[in-house]
């Protein structure tokens, strides 16, 4: 009730922001120009059968509400800082804890050489950094098979340092770099947590030393652009589990589990020819974590990719599809099970048919009115993919269609 | 009558062409400060989408932008290679994830003019008609 009230209050004052606030808020500190910026969605998600993304899809659900605000101030001409606190109630996700979304000190020694540090968003795909940016986007909700929102943690940022820069080849266009190096600290309340939470897991900490790199490459092709990201890590979680026998008083005991090797890898291309852009990215996350302290070694290949077209028909009116595909298997130790990559399984995989509409109400305001066609629902239990076992009690039908309208504004 | 006709035509034809600008149409701009007399279109590029913050001579520049208009696509189109809207959708990716601040834009001409002519590193454009005393004009290569 507490939880809808603030949904409640806060969808009107997002209503009634537009109103009062028109654009970006400037002003000065020792002379110094200090910008400040905010943004905020609202969405409702209806589904058929299954619940998705830990909301109440099936009933209809508005529990789909996240928001920001930055202020950022350039200090010299080539040193800058700022900082942007991001909340979000997806469901049983977020849960309206807000995080410090980025704090940097950003020095640009060169345009081929700049450094970053503090609490940095990663560069990593075309969209990763992006991804909780609604007004940013064509589509209400990103591919789920590169960019799973119930998993942004895992790499939407890292406390560390960056280093950056551009480099423009004669007739080969130009290539951009970014090194980082840090560590990721997940919340309590994204996906991964929830999906133990479901068996008796209760993490207090998730994370680890993350690094990595990204290059992408504005070719000589007008509009074209191609890229790769790598990052590797090792994770450790903490907490207790629940363990409950049928007539018997539960037991908790101490939880630890800890990557022996994770990486994932991306690949991606964008083409823009006119108001048409054309984009499609490929990941693959390989995790191979020792669960129950020590005593259960998992190893898990999760696949994705999508391919995506959009296209404004008008100044206000933008029509966008993509199609997303998602598989995964994995080696248990434990039960010495090996799940072969059959996709043809809805317990293997997840793809999803979608086609969106967006008008832009304002230069600030949109709404999206998007339909995913979903097949399959991905491994509830083994692996966070948006379907969740508590969420569906009655057991999860091979296919879901959704209805995805969602509303957002920045300023 | 058939005069009249041939008056309205015309000057929609003129209002309608107003509405449209090219290239030919923008002057590029730039503080005193800033030592070079010309540009390059990839410099520019790199300019306005905040991969580069100097010249090949080493002058820092700082973009400053019109808010909307024909020149403002023009200058958009022709040099930056991007739809106002791709290009606000662009910009604010960096301002919203840390990694830019959202540059000046100004209502005007004679606004971006009196901005550049008083900011050290300011390059903007205008229109090609636009009186620009104070400032000095890039050629673009």
């Amino acid at each position: 009730m507490h939880s809808k009230m603030r949904t409640t209050v806060l969808a009107g004052l997002l209503y009634a922001a537009p109103v009062v606030m028109h654009a970006q808020f400037d002003f000065k500190v020792d002379g110094l120009p200090v910008q400040i910026h905010s943004f905020a969605s609202q969405g409702f998600g209806y589904s058929n059968d299954n619940n998705y993304l830990t909301m109440k899809t099936s009933q209809g659900s508005f529990a789909m509400t996240d928001g920001g605000v930055n202020a950022s101030v350039r200090v010299t001409d080539r040193f800058r800082v700022g900082a942007q606190v991001y909340d979000r109630d997806f469901g049983n996700l977020g849960k309206w804890h807000p995080q410090l979304d980025w704090a940097v000190g950003d020095y640009r020694f060169k345009d081929w050489f700049g450094v970053r540090g503090g609490v940095v968003k990663t560069v990593f795909g075309l969209e990763n950094d992006t991804q909780d940016m609604d007004f940013l986007h064509t589509f209400a909700l990103l591919p789920q098979s590169v960019y799973p929102t119930d998993l942004r943690d895992a790499t939407i940022r890292h406390k560390g340092g960056d280093i950056y820069g551009t480099i423009p080849i004669k007739r080969l266009g130009s290539f951009a770099y970014t090194a980082f190096g840090g560590l990721r600290q997940d919340s309590q309340y994204g996906g991964y947590p929830y999906l133990l939470s479901a068996t008796g897991g209760h993490l207090t900490s998730y994370g680890g030393p993350q690094f990595g790199a990204d290059l992408r490459w504005t070719t000589p092709l007008k509009g074209l652009l191609v890229g790769a990201s790598h990052m590797g890590e090792s994770i450790t979680g903490k907490g207790t589990w629940t363990l409950a026998f049928p007539g018997e008083a539960p037991i908790t005991m101490a939880y630890e589990e800890h990557s022996n090797r994770d990486w994932t890898n991306q690949f991606y291309g964008e083409y823009t020819v006119g108001k048409l852009r054309l984009a499609s990215e490929y990941r693959r996350y390989w995790r191979d974590q020792v669960i129950f302290n020590g005593t259960w070694e998992v190893t898990t290949d999760v696949r994705g990719w999508y391919a995506s077209a959009e296209y404004p028909i008008t100044k206000r009116l933008a029509l966008g599809s993509y199609y997303s595909r998602w598989m995964v298997s994995w080696v248990d130790s434990m039960m010495g099970l090996t799940e072969a990559p059959s996709q043809s399984s809805p317990d293997r995989h997840l793809y999803d048919k979608v086609v969106t509409a967006k008008v832009d109400l304002t230069k600030f305001w949109n709404v999206k009115v998007e339909a995913h066609f979903m097949d399959g629902y991905g491994s509830p239990g083994m692996y966070p993919d948006g379907f969740y076992t508590q969420d569906n009690p009655q057991g999860l039908k091979p296919k879901t269609n959704m209805l995805l309208i969602r509303t957002g504004w920045n300023f | 009558m058939r005069h009249l006709s041939r008056f309205f035509i015309l000057l929609g034809v003129s209002l309608w062409g107003a509405a449209w600008a090219h290239a030919g149409d923008v002057k590029v701009i730039a503080n005193s400060s800033v030592g070079a007399s010309s540009v390059s279109t990839d410099e520019l590029k790199g300019v306005f989408l905040a991969t580069k913050t100097s010249l090949s001579d080493g002058s820092h520049v700082e973009p400053v932008l019109l808010k909307a208009g024909a020149i403002h696509e023009a200058f958009l189109k022709e040099y930056i290679g991007k739809t106002d809207a791709a290009f606000e959708t662009y910009y604010r990716s960096l301002v919203f994830t840390g990694k830019a601040s959202m540059p000046k834009a100004l209502p005007s001409d004679a606004e971006v003019v009196a901005y550049v002519a008083k900011t050290k590193g300011a390059i903007g454009y205008v229109s090609a008609a636009s009186p620009t005393a104070g400032v000095k004009t890039l050629d673009v290569k």
